[in-house]
Order: C-alpha cells, then sequence, then structure tokens
C-alpha cells in the first residue's frame, strides 16, 4: 500500500466506526480506535449439526447481516443476508455440552469455499479430465431421471448403485427406500475409519450393533487399547468432556489412564502410564488382564456372562494367557499386567476401550471381543463408569463393503449402468488394490453430490452439488456420545450461498418423476417434511408430556436443536444364555514378508483433516498437528535408533514400499514410536481436492494391503506391513520453527 | 473495582486437541498465510499447543501446553513500544493499538512467550472466505504487530450487556473462543480482582505455576501442573 493510500484511508477510517473485512486488503480500513472501546455487533444464534465425523454434535451457529456477492438467475449482485460467522458447541446438545473440535469448528470453511461447485454441470471433456458444463437444476435431474427410468424399463433396477457416507436420521431413510426400490440392498457405506468391527463385537457381546457409548466423567480406571477416543475415534468432544471431569473433576479423585498402542496417539500423549505393545495382539493383553482377574479371584468368571463365554477357554479361566505365556508375544511384561490387572479391579467404576488400529487387524473382531469380555468382567457393561447403550431408534444395517462392489464390478458378477455417490470419496479413500477406480471406469454413468472436484467428482458424468450443511435442513440419530435418545434437527442456518440443492431433496424429486412405486413409499414433497413427520411420530412415542402438540413439539425441538430424553436411558445388555459357538483368539496377520518389509505400517487418523475428507479447508492445513506441529503437508514417523540404522535426517525424503505400492514422503524423527513401526497421517494426497489440498502429500491409504478384519467386511487397516529407504532430501513445515532448529528437540538428545 | 482478567489452564485436563487454535482463528480474523510463508515462519497462532517429549522409548512422555500471550502485569512488550501501541488497558490486559504500530517488531523481540505475530503483508481471504470475518474484530494489515487479545470484543459484549440489563457481571459469563470450545474444560477465564471467581480460586491451586516466572513478567495466565496417579491413596 502507498503512503498517501494509507492516509486517504486512515482518514474514512476516522469518519466511519464499525467497519466490515472484506476480499480485498486494500479496502481494510484501520481503526484509530483501541479495541477495548469497540461496541460489538448484533448476531442471533441458530443451532445446526456438525456433520464432519460420525459423533453428531450440535452446533449453535452465530448469525450476523452482510453483503455476499451471489449469482442468482444468471445476474451477479450483492446481496443483503444472514452469514454464518462462528460455530460453536450447542450447550443443550448431550453429545457436546457447548464444546466443538478444532473440525468442528472449520465447518464454516465449507460453506464459504472459494472452489466449491456453484451449480449442476455435465461433464464435456473424456472421463476424468475434468471439463464440465453448467446447466439447469431442471435439465440435470431430468438427465439423471432418464437413466434412472433407462434401468426401470429395460429391468436392469439392480444395476445402479449407490455410495455413501454412514448416514442417519430421514437422510437415510429416503436414501435407503431409494436402494431398496432399485437394487433391492442397501447403500455401499464408506468411511475410512469405520466402526463396524466395534459395532459387530458388541452385537456378539451384548445383543447391541452400537458403537461404544463411555461414561469417563464417572470412571476410576481407564484402560484404552489403541483407542484415540481424544482426538478422532467414536464421539471424541463427549470423550473429551468425560475426561476432563475425570481428570479434575472430582475434589480427592483421579482415575488413572492407562494406554496400549505402538505409537503415542495424541490421547496416548494424555495418559498415566503408556505401554507399547506389538501390533495385533491388544485383545492377547486384554484377556492377560482378565486372566489374572480370573486367577485371583478378583471376579468371578460367571459375572462376564455372555460375552465371557463367547471366548474360547473362558470358563477354564483363561490358561493360555497367562502373563508370563503372553509377554513374549504382546512385548508387555508379565509384572505389568498383573499390576494393571490388580489396579483395574481394585479401582470401581473400570472401564476398557479398543478401537483405532488395534481394531483393524485381521483379528479386529477378536481383540474387541476380548475387551468386551473384560468389560463385563470388571463388571462396568451399562454401569456408570462403564461402557453404556443408549436405545436404538431404528436398526442399522449395512450393505456390501467397497471392496465386494469393485471387485463384483471388475470381475463382471455385477454390473453397475449408475452409480450415485454422496458424501465420500472412494477412489481417494480405498487401497489401490481393491481397483476402484477401474470400477468406476467401468459404470457407464455415475452422478456426484459432492460440493468440491474430489477424486471420484472428477469420474462424474453429472454433478448435483448438495447444498452445505450450514445451508441444509439436518436431522441426525447420534448411537453414541451420550446415553440419552438423541434426534437432533435444525433448519438451514444460512440461505445457500450458490445454485445448490439439498440431496434429500433432489432424491425425492427424482422419486416423484419416476412416480410408481418409489413415489408412494417416499411421499414427502422435501426432506424438511420427511423430518417433520419422523418428528410428529416421535411426539407420539416421547413428546406428549413436553408439548400439547405435534406442531409444538416440531417448534420445540427446532429452536433447540433437536429432542433428547431428559435422563439417560442406557439399556442392558440383552443376550442371555451361552453362546451359540465360541470364538477362538487368534494372531494377526500381516502382509507382508518380514524378511522383506521389516516395519509395521500404522496410518492414523489426522486430528485436524480426520480421513482426509477436511483437507480442502485451510484452517485445518495450517492448524499445526499436535504432536508434530506439521502444517501444510505429511510426513512419515520413524523412531531415532531406526533412523540411527537407516542414516536418516529428520526431513529426508523417504520412500515406504508395500507389498502393494509405495509412496514418498519427509520423515519425522519421533521416540513416542516403536522401533519396528512406521506410522503415517491419514489426510494428505488427494490429486484433486481443491485448490488447498490438490497434489499436497501423499495418500498412506493407497498403498494398504487388501486384507479384512476376520468376520467382518471392515479393512484391518494396520495389517500392511512396509520396507523403507531415503531417496533425499523432503520438505517439511513445522510451526516449531524450521526443521534443524526442531529436530534436536524431535530427536530428544 | 475495575476487573483484572486472568485465566487459568488445567494441564491435567489439556488433551492438545487444538480446538483452542482453531476457535481461535475463527473468532479474530487470523488469516491462513499459506504453505510457503508458513515454511517462513510466518503463520500466526495467537494460541499454540506446544508438545514436550520426555525419554526414550519405551519410557516416553508427552506433555502439551497451550501458550497465548500471559497479558503480563510486567510486560516487556509494552515499555519498548515507541509509538505506545502496546499499552497497558485498564482491566490489565496487553493491548495492541494496530494505527499506531509502526512495525518496529521491538515488542516481538522483547516478548519471552514468542506470542507476537507480524504481518509480513497483506492478509488474503480467498472469496468467498472472508463472508466468516467477525465484524467485531478489525483486520490487520501489513507492517503491524498482533496478538491475543483475550478476546476483548467479548469482554466487551458482556460488560455492554450487563450494564444494559443493570447488573453485575457474572462469573463465567465471559468466555474467550478458545476457553468456549475446550472439550476437557481445561481452560477457565474470570477477573482476578474478584477472590471468589473460579479462576481466583484456581489459581491458588497447589499444582499452580507461571510461563518463565523467574523472569518476573508477572503473568496473569496460570498453569496447573499435570498431576499423576495417587494410586491407593484413593484406593
Amino acid at each position: 500500500m502507498q503512503r498517501r493510500d494509507f492516509l486517504k484511508i486512515s482518514a474514512v477510517a476516522g469518519a466511519t466506526a464499525a467497519l466490515e473485512g472484506c476480499g480485498n486488503p486494500d479496502h481494510q480500513l484501520i481503526r484509530f480506535v483501541p479495541e477495548e472501546d469497540l461496541i460489538p455487533g448484533i448476531a442471533t444464534w441458530k443451532p445446526s449439526i456438525c456433520t464432519l465425523c460420525p459423533a453428531g454434535c450440535g452446533l449453535l451457529v452465530r448469525v450476523m447481516q452482510g453483503e455476499a456477492e451471489v449469482v442468482r438467475e444468471g445476474r451477479l449482485g450483492l446481496l443483503k443476508m444472514g452469514l454464518a460467522k462462528k460455530l460453536e458447541g450447542n450447550p443443550a446438545h448431550p453429545i457436546n455440552q457447548g464444546k466443538l473440535c478444532p473440525r468442528g469448528q472449520a465447518g464454516l470453511q465449507v460453506t464459504y469455499h472459494p472452489d466449491r461447485i456453484q451449480g449442476p454441470l455435465a461433464r464435456v471433456g473424456p472421463r476424468g479430465s475434468g471439463q464440465f458444463r453448467e446447466m439447469t437444476w431442471e435439465s440435470a435431474t431430468r438427465q439423471l431421471a432418464s437413466q434412472l427410468a433407462d434401468l426401470q424399463e429395460s429391468g436392469q433396477e439392480g444395476s445402479l448403485a449407490l455410495i455413501t457416507s454412514p448416514l442417519r436420521g430421514q437422510k437415510r431413510a429416503i436414501l435407503d427406500a431409494f436402494a431398496n426400490h432399485f437394487k433391492k440392498s442397501l447403500p455401499v457405506e464408506l468411511a475410512f475409519f469405520d466402526d463396524s468391527t466395534i459395532r459387530a463385537a458388541n452385537l456378539a457381546s451384548f445383543g447391541h450393533a452400537l458403537p461404544l457409548t463411555l461414561d469417563l466423567g464417572q470412571s476410576n480406571y481407564v484402560v484404552s487399547f489403541g483407542a484415540d477416543f481424544l482426538g478422532t475415534w467414536n464421539s471424541p468432544v463427549a470423550q473429551a468432556i468425560g475426561f476432563g471431569r475425570m481428570r479434575t473433576g472430582r475434589p480427592g479423585e483421579r482415575a488413572k489412564f492407562v494406554q496400549f498402542e505402538q505409537r503415542i496417539s495424541q490421547t496416548g500423549a494424555s495418559a498415566d502410564e503408556w505401554i507399547p505393545v506389538q501390533p495385533g495382539t491388544e485383545g492377547a493383553v486384554a484377556l492377560g488382564l482378565a486372566h489374572v482377574m480370573l486367577a485371583e479371584n478378583l471376579r468371578p468368571a460367571a459375572g462376564a456372562g455372555h460375552a465371557g463365554l463367547l471366548l474360547e477357554g473362558w470358563s477354564e479361566g483363561l490358561p493360555d494367557y497367562a502373563p508370563e505365556k503372553i509377554a513374549a508375544q504382546t512385548g508387555v511384561k508379565a509384572e505389568t499386567i498383573v499390576r494393571i490387572a490388580r489396579e483395574a479391579a481394585a479401582h470401581d467404576p473400570a472401564v476398557a476401550i479398543l478401537g483405532g488400529a488395534a481394531a483393524a487387524h485381521t483379528n479386529g473382531l477378536v481383540g474387541a471381543l476380548a475387551a468386551n469380555a473384560l468389560n463385563a468382567l470388571l463388571g462396568s457393561v451399562g454401569k456408570p463408569g462403564g461402557i453404556l447403550f443408549p436405545p436404538l431408534l431404528a436398526a442399522k444395517e449395512s450393505g456390501i463393503s467397497l471392496e465386494i462392489l469393485a471387485s463384483q464390478i471388475n470381475s463382471r458378477a455385477a454390473a453397475a449402468k449408475v452409480l450415485l455417490v454422496y458424501n465420500a470419496d472412494p477412489v481417494f479413500s480405498a487401497p489401490a488394490a481393491w481397483g476402484v477406480r477401474a470400477a468406476l471406469d467401468k459404470i457407464p454413468f455415475i452422478a456426484s453430490f459432492s460440493s468440491f472436484l474430489d477424486e471420484t467428482t472428477m469420474l462424474a458424468d453429472l454433478i448435483l452439488p448438495d447444498h452445505s450443511p450450514l445451508e441444509s435442513w439436518l436431522d441426525d440419530a447420534p448411537p453414541s456420545g451420550s446415553a440419552r435418545t438423541i434426534r437432533s434437527v435444525a433448519p438451514p442456518a444460512m440461505h445457500p450461498l450458490h445454485n445448490t440443492r439439498s440431496m434429500p431433496d433432489v432424491l425425492l424429486d427424482l422419486a416423484h418423476q419416476l412416480g410408481g412405486d418409489l413415489a408412494s413409499t417416499l411421499p414427502w414433497k422435501t426432506y424438511d417434511e420427511a423430518i417433520e413427520a419422523s418428528f410428529a411420530a416421535l411426539y407420539k412415542e416421547k413428546g406428549t408430556k413436553i408439548a400439547k402438540d405435534a406442531d409444538e413439539f416440531w417448534q420445540k425441538a427446532q429452536d433447540q436443536g433437536g429432542w433428547w430424553s431428559t435422563e439417560p436411558e442406557s439399556v442392558p445388555a440383552s443376550p442371555a444364555g451361552a453362546p451359540s459357538g465360541v470364538v477362538k483368539p487368534r494372531a494377526p496377520e500381516f502382509a507382508g514378508d518380514p524378511n522383506d518389509y521389516p516395519f509395521h505400517f500404522l496410518p492414523f487418523a489426522s486430528q485436524l483433516l480426520y480421513d482426509g475428507s477436511l483437507a480442502h479447508l485451510p484452517w485445518m492445513q495450517e492448524a499445526p498437528d499436535p504432536l508434530s506441529t506439521v502444517m501444510w503437508g505429511t510426513w512419515v514417523e520413524v523412531n531415532p535408533r531406526t533412523a540411527r540404522k537407516l542414516s536418516l535426517q529428520p526431513g529426508d525424503l523417504v520412500e515406504v514400499t508395500s507389498p502393494h505400492g509405495k509412496l514418498e514422503a519427509p520423515a519425522l524423527v519421533n521416540p513416542g514410536i516403536a522401533p519396528d513401526v512406521i506410522a503415517m497421517p491419514v489426510g494428505q494426497g488427494h490429486q484433486n481436492f481443491t485448490r488447498y489440498a490438490s497434489g499436497r502429500g501423499a495418500n498412506p491409504i493407497s498403498i494398504l494391503s487388501p486384507l479384512t478384519v476376520e468376520g467382518t467386511q471392515s479393512l484391518a487397516w494396520a495389517a500392511t506391513r512396509v520396507k523403507l529407504s531415503v531417496v533425499g532430501r523432503g520438505k517439511l513445515i513445522l510451526f516449531g520453527g524450521s526443521l534443524t532448529e526442531v529436530s534436536p528437540e524431535l530427536e530428544h538428545r | 473495582m475495575a476487573h483484572r482478567w486472568g485465566m487459568v489452564i488445567d494441564l491435567d485436563r489439556c488433551t492438545g486437541c487444538e480446538a483452542c487454535v482453531v476457535a481461535c482463528r475463527a473468532e479474530n480474523n487470523i488469516a491462513t498465510v499459506g504453505e510457503e510463508q508458513a515454511g517462513l515462519s510466518r503463520a500466526k497462532h495467537w494460541i499454540r499447543v506446544e508438545r514436550y517429549y520426555e525419554g526414550e522409548f519405551p519410557d516416553v512422555k508427552v506433555k502439551f501446553q497451550p501458550v497465548l500471550c500471559q497479558q503480563c502485569d510486567a510486560a516487556p512488550c509494552e515499555t519498548v513500544c515507541p509509538t505506545f501501541a502496546s499499552y497497558h488497558t485498564g482491566e490489565g490486559l496487553n493491548g495492541q493499538i494496530y494505527n499506531r504500530c509502526i512495525g518496529t517488531r521491538y515488542c516481538a523481540n522483547a516478548c519471552p512467550y514468542e506470542v507476537r505475530f507480524f504481518n509480513f503483508f497483506n492478509p488474503v481471504w480467498d472469496k468467498p472466505l472472508h463472508l466468516q470475518l467477525n465484524p467485531d474484530v478489525s483486520v490487520r494489515t501489513v507492517g503491524v504487530m498482533e496478538k491475543c487479545t483475550f478476546c476483548v470484543q467479548r469482554i466487551k459484549a458482556g460488560e455492554i450487556q450487563a450494564e444494559a440489563e443493570k447488573r453485575e457481571l457474572k462469573d463465567g459469563e465471559i468466555r474467550p473462543a478458545c476457553v468456549q470450545s475446550c472439550p476437557p474444560e481445561a481452560m477457565v477465564f474470570g477477573d482476578l480482582n474478584d477472590a471468589e471467581s473460579r479462576a481466583s480460586r484456581l489459581a491458588n491451586s497447589r499444582r499452580r505455576t507461571k510461563l518463565l516466572a523467574e523472569l518476573g513478567t508477572r503473568p496473569k495466565v496460570t498453569y496447573l501442573q499435570r498431576d499423576s496417579w495417587h494410586g491407593d491413596e484413593n484406593a
């Protein structure tokens, strides 16, 4: 800025009191007044729902009037409208109680992202070229409707495929009705860090196909196996609130927290005792703890009921899991297991948590069953301070996995003619070995509801961009995080900025265009009508005491951000009697010969980019990772001893090779990782995902071997082995300063 | 009696999650600088989470510590400013008047906590990201220093509201963005002149420490050291 301009602008600033910032820096005026003399503007607060991870936290959106440049009916103009300015947790919401994680805070940038797709697009260039032309919603929905009508008329209803993120509430119901009409099956649900192994284990042990709901605020002893429950796992905000109370919220009482894992996670950093364990043997440690409690008569074997009897050798006291017998296999000293078992048994209520990588080994399901049995033995199931199960409003079933869909298409066992993709990026989120890209190439017509040109949407023939969550009606029924029954609902917090439409509204429109059975199973014109109908049903069941009629109930729910029970409604474990069969605990399998691939490869959820779906948000890219302080990039973590052996300097570019692919990334020397483990955050490595994420770093998912968790369809994402070689110098940006300044501390020499 | 704002951060609760970091950026219009400038150490974070590794594998510990402006009573940044841009407010905050600042950066050199950030260039928000900007907080231009204000705009809003309703401010009514978002409730904000405020009481905890207390800066941020398990004491 020229000095003359500065003075001119300063003079203007003196004349106008309150100023708004805007994009052009020359228009940003400097205030003459100190900050404490300012007069804040008036804001309104509207409830909403965070959709960025499966936790389903409630939001309060700070909305203030502003001017937005928008295109309406083809003309650009300035529109005075309510604009979301800040997201806070909704204090009334039972899950996050007014609190919000860093990812949730950044949800604002989804709405205001400069690279949002602003209206429907049709592909014009070759597939994958990224060449699209704008079109109207009328012709876009007509095009998709005619594709679907063709399937119906030619009797090929089964060749519609749907891939979505795991959904709940009426959005899920609408999508399911659609899938069921065409395919007589459910949509393929895709989440890289899915919880299906935990849900399968909880169904077998306790009769509930639900994730865990913890009650850490009342726990006295917490043993976690690989679960990043304070960072990214399950319902992290609810769990962090409980953790704070568990630590210093109860005068005179402070629980102990023990973490077993291979690399100190953000959660592990807060542990009172951090214990490294061999990958895939977390379940064995849980059974070792149970063995000690049984052998020392700290708890009766029968106390665990069904959850214990499921496991082979339980009634005999788990003789194969004596601490000295498993010490070599697990890497945990026998005396440590004995001590932890005694401490846990002596500090009611004690709770065991297994998740993350521990559930993503080939034996992950058995591991989760072992942790369940340990909880049952401790007597913590359905008890305050233990694990709870809120009543489930609707049974949650899953369709086939993406791996199976891709292999059916690739082997021509099933033909997919039309694919709809919603809130998922299957090309990015699947190992290359699944052949997802090749499968998509075989599908003649792909329609995406994405707001951004990600790897999958680049391949779409038709793009029907969804509203951002803040611009949409939303509903949700989160299955964990609180023992209360919760039905969240939120009207749009602001008007749409662009020419977008809500995905469920588009599906309802399509259903009406297609008519017939589908239109009669989906009687609502719009998504909010569907939500209102579900709240009318909920009123009859739950709301008659708090509202005089369904309308008042519906209004109250919208004002509050949903309806929830006033008290916890945890349901007891339900399976009775002896289980039909017993499960034999087994050793984990790994892809790759240890002689060729000496290291275990541990991908982990990024605290900021999560599973990569948030890599397009500049706030997330520039927030320093909590443990490494890396910004705008990715890295590979190596133990200092391993680094010395490989003559590896921090910041060196290393090549990580698995039996199924390779990638390059700069190395970070981390004292908190086992010497035989190489860790890497998931999140970067997008080829296409807006100006902030495209072409940045490498994607660890791509090189994973296609092993599954035995007994489930889930990817065993912690079961790949790799080798490592130095190939040059890399670039790593640390907030702690330049790499050379930071590395001595990181290496802790 | 005038308010004297202070903060207590319980390191036994802090999980290092960075919610405070992002909440602060959202509230205070802190622009991202992009990869290249971040690589030149020009990224701005009014609050950051420091982490310290101790020991060698397998006996490793990590500790988190959020660091923001300590709002010192004897602030080294204030005395060195030739234009009185860095000054002490009536409520004890280390204020920064942006349009008095001529960018000598003496304050940043004097601050032992490294919580002051210089604008090496005009901030940029790729449109329409600018629509998120908080109109209560001025945008800083090239050549000026910026820093944590304890969310003075929220303090002011709370004081005006209380005055309009002809009542005293309630303890806990004003919360800076970092405090409001913090999931484990590790951060407590309040009036240190009110001996009964939660912040005042917690600041007397047996676990209290001040960051670099030996420098005599008299910070108004108190850290409560991480505790350890007392084992069978309470068994």
